[in-house]
């Protein structure tokens, strides 16, 4: 299976990390999104319907993935604001995760993707590396496009949708497509119909700087930082789960692999030689909290009210803590207000057939039946 | 050890053919000679130990080197298939069917070249690509080495025979071709026979040998101590049916066009499995397979790359009648003719086959060992 490093990894090297981000966040102030400060629904994207449409079949279907057994959905649940509701994510058979499945409503506005934003190119790069990556669907693309073109629904759909034959190309086209449909709408706080917590938790939202990293529509500056989130234990005493860790670095080259009892986390892709960059993630959007719990990178804590529990007393305990993260003394009533707050930042469920695909999707294939005078 | 010698012989003149057949229609027509079988030819830089044949023997019937963890090698090599699979087309990995038919791997390592169109080297570079291949293992290495390294078992095993910190996916396939290497018969009636034994061959199998060097001239490929020359012919076998009427199979016949890096054009027309030519990219070449051993072949059925033919006196009438037909027929070669064989004969030719292999290899699975945390680092 092919994997290239996205380019910005490689930038990360020579640049550092303030720099680097600077060009992403940069990239998402002037072209799609809205600037940081400004707050206000999340504006949805203009999609090609026939593409969209396509890529939903797929994002729905088990025979993208190698042994047929699991698709996207699989881990991006719909009815769980596309999480699974797990604390560390299942994983291609044979293995099991070791990280929280994010919510991908609203990843089409981001520049840089997956907890640790090591991938900071696009959407079709993200969507091949879930493909093709062993642990999560271990998919040949070769096999992949075979599989579509044997499929007479894909072989219409791809045609109707102006991409000719199916391709491992245009599948890695189409889901992104797809997952630019995928925009929150409808929560009170864009309508607004917050409660009146709410609104007092706006204001602690505010008076405790919650904006300065959770910022713009999507509550996210899209960098990565250090608020030091306990580790998940679970990860280093499951063999299944510390085995697929392992792999992941032996790809990405940390180093001591094997004797890492800690999620790196933004440091696989900064490469920082004093290890300032270990334990950094991804700042996450915070809109559909109500639907993606349990919460952070490695599912840590299961509610809201123990996510802000834990930033009143000022994050957990590391040497390279950011330095935003200090005690905030909220009282008990701010603190049920801010977690009535952030729930009025989860809009409607996307589960209806605009964003679901429906109708059964065969598990087998049909065979051409004039298949000696029929062009492969 | 004198056996082994001629093996060596063999090879040599094998290679001379290989020469020959590339550059021009000329065949040497010198015909190793039957012979009873010495021990396989051992590299220099993976000798044998018992320690690494153990360890290869539990890699081999170990799932966990598959990307799902549900194949082994043994799964599409199972040792009650003849260490083959049982089907004409193999099994594949799950949600996938294969495109040829698994060979055993019993006495495969004599060959120079592995697979039936010979594109592995070794037996140690023939393991990875197994393991690796989508309509195979599909693992990948950073997953198979993770795994291996959470076995504690392994860990000492490979630290004992590699000297391995942690364990090296490179040497597992070492030790899978160490044990393979374990899996030869070469005490076969015929053996027993060529080293004095006359009464180790009924009459009939004693004919039957006759017509094999003779009348059928069966020795102009299946010649010399392994019963092969491991040149490459297309002998006209059919293609296989189940391209016609499956649609998993329609889906790997694609996918292993563009594997193996056709042009577009040939893409578009194929509708057979072009053989050597993937090797080669010759056009001549299309067709043609690697001639096997017949040796064990009691226990492989079904035969031919495709398994096409489900018993050995199937194959010889296919034989007595000249060969076959398929899309790549112009290539198939001049060798073969019909035989004329009276019924007789055919069955003296078959029981001859039949003494070509020994008792049924039995292996039941190691218990294998189990997973379990990492220790903590030392600090
Ligand atoms: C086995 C579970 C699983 C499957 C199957 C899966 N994902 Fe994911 N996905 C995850 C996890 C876990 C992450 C976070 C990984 C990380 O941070 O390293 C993720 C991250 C992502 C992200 C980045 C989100 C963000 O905000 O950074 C996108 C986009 C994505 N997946 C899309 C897909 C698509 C498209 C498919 C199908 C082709 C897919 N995923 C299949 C579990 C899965
Ligand atoms: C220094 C930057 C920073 C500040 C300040 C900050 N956060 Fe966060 N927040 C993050 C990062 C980074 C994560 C992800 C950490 C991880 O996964 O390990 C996160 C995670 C979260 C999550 C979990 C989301 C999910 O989907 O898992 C919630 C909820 C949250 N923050 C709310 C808040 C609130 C409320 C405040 C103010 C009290 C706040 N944050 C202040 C950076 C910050
Ligand atoms: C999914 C089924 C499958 C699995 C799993 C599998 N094989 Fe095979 N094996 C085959 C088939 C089919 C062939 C013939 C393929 C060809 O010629 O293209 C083959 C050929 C071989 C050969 C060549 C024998 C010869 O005469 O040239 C060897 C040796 C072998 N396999 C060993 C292994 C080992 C070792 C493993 C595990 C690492 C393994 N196989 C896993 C199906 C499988
Ligand atoms: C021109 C060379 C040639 C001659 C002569 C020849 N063979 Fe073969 N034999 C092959 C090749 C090549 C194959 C594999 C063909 C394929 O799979 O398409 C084969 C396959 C076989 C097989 C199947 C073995 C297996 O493991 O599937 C048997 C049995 C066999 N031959 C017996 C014979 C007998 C008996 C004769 C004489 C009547 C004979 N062969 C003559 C080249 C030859």
């Amino acid at each position: 299976m092919t994997r290239r490093f996205p380019e910005l990894v490689s930038l990360g090297g020579v640049l550092n990390i303030g720099m680097a981000m600077a060009i992403i966040v940069s990239f998402v102030f002037y072209s799609s999104d809205a600037p940081a400060h400004e707050s206000g629904p999340v504006k949805a994207i203009k999609v090609d319907a026939k593409k969209a449409a396509l890529g939903k079949r797929l994002f729905f279907d088990k025979r993208i993935s190698g042994d047929s057994s699991i698709s996207c959905a699989s881990c991006h649940i719909p009815e769980k604001g596309f999480s699974d509701g797990m604390a560390l994510s299942k994983a291609y058979p044979g293995s099991e995760g070791f990280r929280n499945t994010p919510t991908l409503i609203n990843t089409a506005h981001k520049a840089a993707w997956f907890h640790d934003g090591r991938l900071g190119t696009n959407l079709n790069d993200v969507t091949r590396e879930q493909l093709t990556e062993d642990y999560v669907m271990n998919m040949d693309m070769r096999i992949m496009q075979e599989r579509a073109k044997q499929d007479p629904v894909y072989v219409q759909m791809f045609k109707d949708a102006g991409y000719g034959e199916p391709s491992n190309g245009s599948i890695r086209k189409a889901i992104p497509e797809y997952l630019k449909t995928l925009t929150s709408r409808g929560a009170p706080f864009d309508k607004g119909t917050m409660s009146d917590a709410a609104k007092r938790g706006a204001k602690v939202f505010h008076e405790k700087r919650c904006g300065s990293c959770h910022a713009g529509t999507r509550f996210s500056d899209d960098k990565p930082h250090n608020t030091a989130v306990p580790n998940n234990p679970d990860i280093w005493s499951d063999p299944m789960r510390h085995h697929t860790y392992v792999a992941f670095g032996l790809f990405m080259g940390i180093e001591n692999i094997y004797n890492i009892r800690r999620d790196v986390g933004a440091h696989v892709r900064t490469h920082k030689v004093n290890g300032t960059d270990v334990g950094k993630f991804m700042t996450p959007t915070l809109r559909e909290l109500k639907y993606t719990a349990p919460y952070m990178h490695n599912g840590t804590m299961k509610t809201l009210a123990e996510v802000v529990a834990f930033y009143n007393k000022g994050g957990g305990s590391d040497v390279n803590k950011s330095r935003a993260m200090r005690p905030l003394g909220m009282s008990g009533e701010q603190q049920a207000d801010l977690v009535a707050y952030l729930e009025a930042l989860s809009g409607d469920p996307l589960t209806g057939a605009e964003h679901v695909w429906k109708d059964a999707i065969p598990a087998n294939y049909t065979a051409i039946s004039d298949w000696l005078k029929t062009p492969n | 050890m004198t056996t082994f010698k001629t093996k060596t012989i063999t090879i040599g003149l094998a290679l001379g053919v290989a020469v020959v057949t590339l550059t021009g229609p000329v065949q040497a027509d010198v015909n190793a000679p039957l012979a009873a079988l010495g021990p396989p030819p051992i590299p220099l830089d993976n000798k044998q130990t018992p320690e690494k044949i153990e360890l290869g023997k539990l890699l081999f019937f170990d799932t966990r080197l598959s990307g799902d963890a549900s194949v082994a090698c043994s799964t599409c090599h199972e040792p009650k298939q003849g260490w083959g699979f049982s089907g004409d087309i193999s099994r594949g990995y799950p949600g996938t069917i294969h495109w040829r038919n698994s060979q055993t791997v019993v006495n495969s390592a004599y060959y120079g070249k592995l697979f039936w169109a010979g594109s592995a080297k070794s037996l140690e570079g023939q393991a990875p690509s197994a393991a690796r291949g989508g309509v195979a293992g599909n693992l990948e290495r950073d997953i198979g080495t993770a795994r291996l390294a959470f076995i504690p078992e392994y860990r000492k095993r490979f630290k004992d025979v590699f000297g391995d910190e942690w364990p090296k996916i490179k040497n597992a396939w070492r030790a899978i071709a160490a044990f393979e290497r374990t899996m030869v018969q070469t005490d076969t009636p015929f053996d027993k026979y060529m080293k004095g034994d006359k009464s180790a061959l009924s009459e009939e199998a004693v004919r039957g040998k006759g017509i094999f060097e003779g009348k059928a001239n069966c020795i102009e490929c299946h010649n010399g101590a392994l019963f092969s020359d491991q040149q490459y012919y297309n002998l006209g076998v059919p293609r296989a049916e189940t391209w016609l009427d499956n649609g998993l199979a329609q889906i790997t016949f694609r996918f292993e066009q563009y594997a193996k890096g056709v042009t577009q054009k040939m893409y578009r027309s194929i509708k057979d499995d072009a053989g050597f030519y993937y090797r080669t990219k010759q056009v001549d070449d299309k067709g043609k397979f690697r001639t096997p051993s017949l040796r064990y072949t009691l226990y492989t059925a079904p035969y031919m790359h495709n398994g096409t033919f489900f018993d050995l006196q199937e194959v010889v009438e296919f034989y007595n009648e000249g060969g076959g037909t398929n899309e790549f027929s112009a290539n198939k070669t001049d060798l073969i003719k019909p035989l004329n064989l009276s019924e007789d004969e055919i069955t003296d030719l078959v029981a001859f086959l039949e003494s070509l292999s020994g008792d049924e290899i039995k292996m039941s699975s190691p218990k294998l060992p189990p997973y379990a945390p990492l220790p903590n680092p030392v600090k």
